[in-house]
């Protein structure tokens, strides 16, 4: 190179030049997640709620979310401010935002008495209270309201809590055993399995699992119906009111009111609700806890499955084959799988693991459910699949360098001793190479999480109904459909019909994908560690 | 349940003449919905992205009333509902389109019989502006020669500044920047039939992966024009008032208006199921869209920004499923 002959033979621009390309990515890098951060982690910050009057009479009660200056073309409101003010009620305006102009404004107040209801449906109510009903007779109104308000609302939010937890309890158990029951009934039937005593037998226990469903859903209806038993009487802005069941609040607030200690232990329940709760209102509330979990299982099932495939493979073309054109073609191979696009990845796990595998165990195993397949559509098993055939040449490749970076001098020592070429590789070529591994390893996750697009088609959905983990028999439901924070941030960010609301609920799943993309690197990076150590101590 | 009409109905009498935005209501003739015993097991749909996020918010509301059923909802376009039904991998396939005839007849060579078709919601594709844009109207040729590079509708020459529809001052010299949906979506082939005459769209037509990005998109580009369904309506952009043909009424995007079939972009969105004549129908798929065409599955409709059938067309749909 002349460029590093003739002028800067010490090398100085050069270190600056790395420093300055280092510079830049870690700019990026903070800049993103910085971004990402500010958007995503204001999401669950309660700001004032404000009180307008308009200069044309009406009110309007609101968080004020941004302010800009009107561009010169708006003609009758050019050069002045305005705000976007998010009004909630979504029942009464349709709309959850609204624009306002300076000059529409006649006056800002921040009263105490504002009060914020999140609730089940529609979104926030914003305005007062004014009573609170129970069975229809008024039990409390004006400033006792609130007072009042806090002790009914521990009584139901115990009341639903109990509503939920049968729900998913004995109500998901009894129907369990039930779609079990249906299922063992049909495939007595298909076997031709005429002794009447089975199939009596199934039919009694079916009789007796619905009977306790009857009693369970009775049970549950009435709950529903006490939980709806109160009510509080809102007044929104401009006066008209609103009947809403107490039952159906998530929070009450009047954030004008709250001291700092306040907001922040509401900031840390909200973010709590966020990483532990179920979706609500098409996945745009409540929280993210059933994408969080679809989310790592399926990048643990595909570690599992990619790691010894790709360990395999590199092992045999870095020891056992014989370098030459064969070897090399294979290894160009592999490294341009990794460049091909991810949605033929993910169109192949169709037609090949759903359509075909999935298809023919079906057919042999769960026949008695079909037409509605079980293995034969996607699922998170599938989904995993795909992705490690994805991800096996970054394992591949990580694999056969950290083989490669092993000394002739370990080997051939080992051989000399006596081992055998099996017992060289397992004993002492595959522990040195093991950090180098795990590093290609924890490529591959990041990969893997952050992957969409080929897994919309293998069994990723916008909802799923249960976990593909539980505490029914055989406990992994690997045929089950998984939801994902991937497909989370393009759901809602791209389909979602109230976009302007769920805008920052984006930011904030992104936020948390890349923290458990981190969380998952660490734990493989501790792992690596611990590897190397013992490596180090011991083999050495 | 009789409650919960009554609600509504006094939500609309408490709300009359309430703020600029538009105001609906679902039709206090719906009637409510009545639970029926013997109905389990579990649902499968497979179709439009459209409805998807109603189909989630039906089977929630379902769920609540058979808490025993289990539902499955895939939403991937509307052309993955036929042979989903066909294959019968779902029961229900919804589609924000009416199947083609190739696809009809492919599900009568399977069966012998047609698909049952039921209207389930009212959906309005507006026009979009940027909020700062003055611009109030359009008539559908002009529509047409801002998206089309082919102007089937009968424009002499292609819009592609807002001078030319009609904007003075600062905006006249100014260029429209265009946003669309992907050609695998239901609204893309819509808008093409309706708006474009069935010619093609312009080449810089930006293609959105959904309908609520066409409207972000809008809502951040002061010179942009877009269309979209009227449910995905955000404060950051406004919906022009169209009119049919040149000189014709220029009609707004608001209920009563769609209703009444007055807006040019008005389209019914479906559900289809696999019924066989003169047979009962599965209570499952019975129930289901008994429960969509209820006053409660109504209100669904209403709550995701579609608009609700009138008890009229609900009842005619309903008599489909005996």
């Amino acid at each position: 190179m002349p460029f590093a002959r003739t002028t800067d033979r010490t090398g100085t621009v050069f270190s600056w030049l790395c420093g300055g390309a280092l510079a830049v990515n870690l700019v990026l890098a903070i800049g993103l997640v910085g971004l990402i951060g500010w958007h995503g982690l204001g999401y669950f910050w309660q700001a004032s709620v404000a009180s307008f009057e308009l200069r044309d009479g009406s009110a309007l009660i609101g968080e004020i979310h941004t302010v800009e200056e009107v561009p010169e073309d708006s003609a009758q409101w050019a050069g002045e401010q305005r705000m976007r003010v998010k009004i909630g009620n979504r029942d009464l305006y349709r709309l959850d935002f609204r624009w306002v102009n300076e000059s529409e404004i006649a006056s800002i107040e921040y009263p105490d008495d504002l009060v914020v209801l999140e609730r089940l449906e529609w979104g926030n109510f914003y305005g007062r209270m004014r009573e609170l009903r129970r069975d229809g007779e008024v039990i409390a109104s004006g400033p006792q309201v609130w007072t009042r308000f806090g002790e009914v609302y521990e009584e139901k939010a115990a009341e639903r809590e109990a509503v939920e937890a049968l729900e998913r309890g004995p109500i998901g158990d009894v129907n369990y055993a039930i779609e079990g029951l249906r299922l063992q009934r049909r495939r007595l039937e298909m076997a031709g399995d005429s002794t009447a005593g089975r199939l009596a037998d199934v039919d009694q226990r079916m009789a007796a699992a619905t009977a306790r469903y009857e009693a369970l859903a009775e049970e549950l209806f009435a709950m529903r119906e006490e939980l709806k038993d109160t009510t509080v009487v809102m007044e929104a802005a401009n006066g008209q009111t609103r009947e809403i069941v107490v039952g159906e609040v998530v929070r009450s607030l009047r954030p004008n009111a709250m001291g700092t200690l306040a907001s922040l232990r509401l900031y840390g329940s909200r973010l709590w609700e966020f990483v532990s709760d179920a979706p609500r209102e098409s996945n745009t509330e409540g929280g993210l806890f059933p994408a969080i979990f679809g989310t790592v299982m399926m990048v643990f099932l595909m570690s599992f499955a990619v790691a010894p495939f790709g360990v395999l493979a590199a092992l045999y073309l870095r020891e056992y084959a014989t370098e030459g054109p064969m070897v090399r073609a294979v290894r160009i191979g592999v490294n341009n799988l990794a460049g091909v696009p991810s949605i033929v990845f993910g169109v192949f796990g169709l037609g090949f693991f759903v359509y075909s595998i999935g298809g023919t165990i079906d057919q042999l195993f769960y026949a008695e459910a079909l037409p509605t397949p079980t293995f034969g559509t996607g699922g998170i098993l599938w989904a995993s699949l795909t992705l490690s055939l994805l991800t096996v040449p970054v394992v591949i490749v990580a694999a056969e360098e950290g083989l490669a970076a092993v000394p002739r001098i370990v080997r051939e020592g080992s051989l000399a001793l006596g081992a055998t070429k099996f017992e060289t590789i397992w004993r002492v070529v595959l522990p040195a190479a093991a950090p180098g591994i795990l590093t290609g390893m924890i490529l591959a996750m990041a990969r893997a999480a952050g992957e969409v697009a080929p897994l919309m088609i293998v069994g990723m959905v916008k909802l799923a109904p249960t976990l593909p983990l539980d505490h029914h028999f055989p406990y992994v439901h690997l045929e089950r459909k998984f939801m994902h924070l991937g497909f989370h941030v393009y759901d809602v960010g791209f389909q979602s019909p109230n976009v302007e609301a769920a805008q920052p609920l984006v930011f904030a799943t992104a936020l948390l994908l890349v923290g458990v993309v981190i969380a998952m690197n660490l734990v493989a990076i501790v792992v690596r560690n611990r590897v190397r150590r013992a490596y180090s101590t011991s083999v050495l | 349940m009789r409650r919960q009409v009554l609600f509504a109905g006094l939500l609309v009498a408490m709300t009359a003449g309430l703020c600029a935005a538009e105001q609906t209501k679902v039709d206090p003739a719906l009637p409510a919905y009545e639970k029926v015993g013997g109905v389990s097991g579990s649902l499968n749909s497979i179709g439009s992205d459209t409805l998807n996020n109603l189909m989630t918010l039906w089977a929630e509301g379902f769920q609540k009333v058979y808490p025993n059923i289990r539902t499955q909802i895939e939403g991937k376009g509307s052309s993955t509902a036929p042979p989903a039904l066909i294959a019968a991998t779902a029961q229900i396939g919804p589609m924000s389109r009416a199947m083609k005839p190739t696809e009809v007849d492919e599900f009568e060579r399977r069966f012998g019989y047609p698909p049952t078709q039921i209207k389930v919601a009212i959906d309005a594709l507006a026009v979009y502006v940027n909020k700062d844009n003055p611009l109030q109207q359009l008539t559908i040729p002009e529509v047409d020669a801002i998206f089309s590079k082919t102007r089937r509708c009968g424009a002499s020459q292609g819009l592609d500044t807002w001078g030319q529809a009609g904007l003075e001052g600062a905006w006249a010299e100014r260029p429209m920047s265009l946003y669309g949906r992907n050609s695998a979506s239901g609204t893309y082939g819509y808008f093409k039939e309706k708006a474009l005459c069935k010619g093609d769209y312009r080449d810089t037509v930006k293609e959105q992966p959904g309908s609520a990005s066409v409207v972000q998109g809008v809502a951040e580009d002061l010179r942009g024009i877009g269309y979209s369904g009227i449910g995905y309506k955000t404060s950051g952009v406004r919906a022009l008032s169209l009119a049919a043909k040149p000189g014709g009424d220029y009609v707004d995007t608001d209920p009563d208006s769609v209703l009444s079939g007055k807006y040019p972009l008005a389209r019914f969105l479906y559900l289809y199921i696999n019924k066989e004549p003169n047979r009962p129908l599965d209570p499952l798929v019975r129930e289901f869209v008994r429960f969509v065409l209820s006053a409660e599955g109504q209100r669904v409709v209403l709550k995701d920004g579609y608009l609700p059938l009138a008890q009229a067309v609900a009842q005619r749909e309903r008599a489909k499923l005996e």
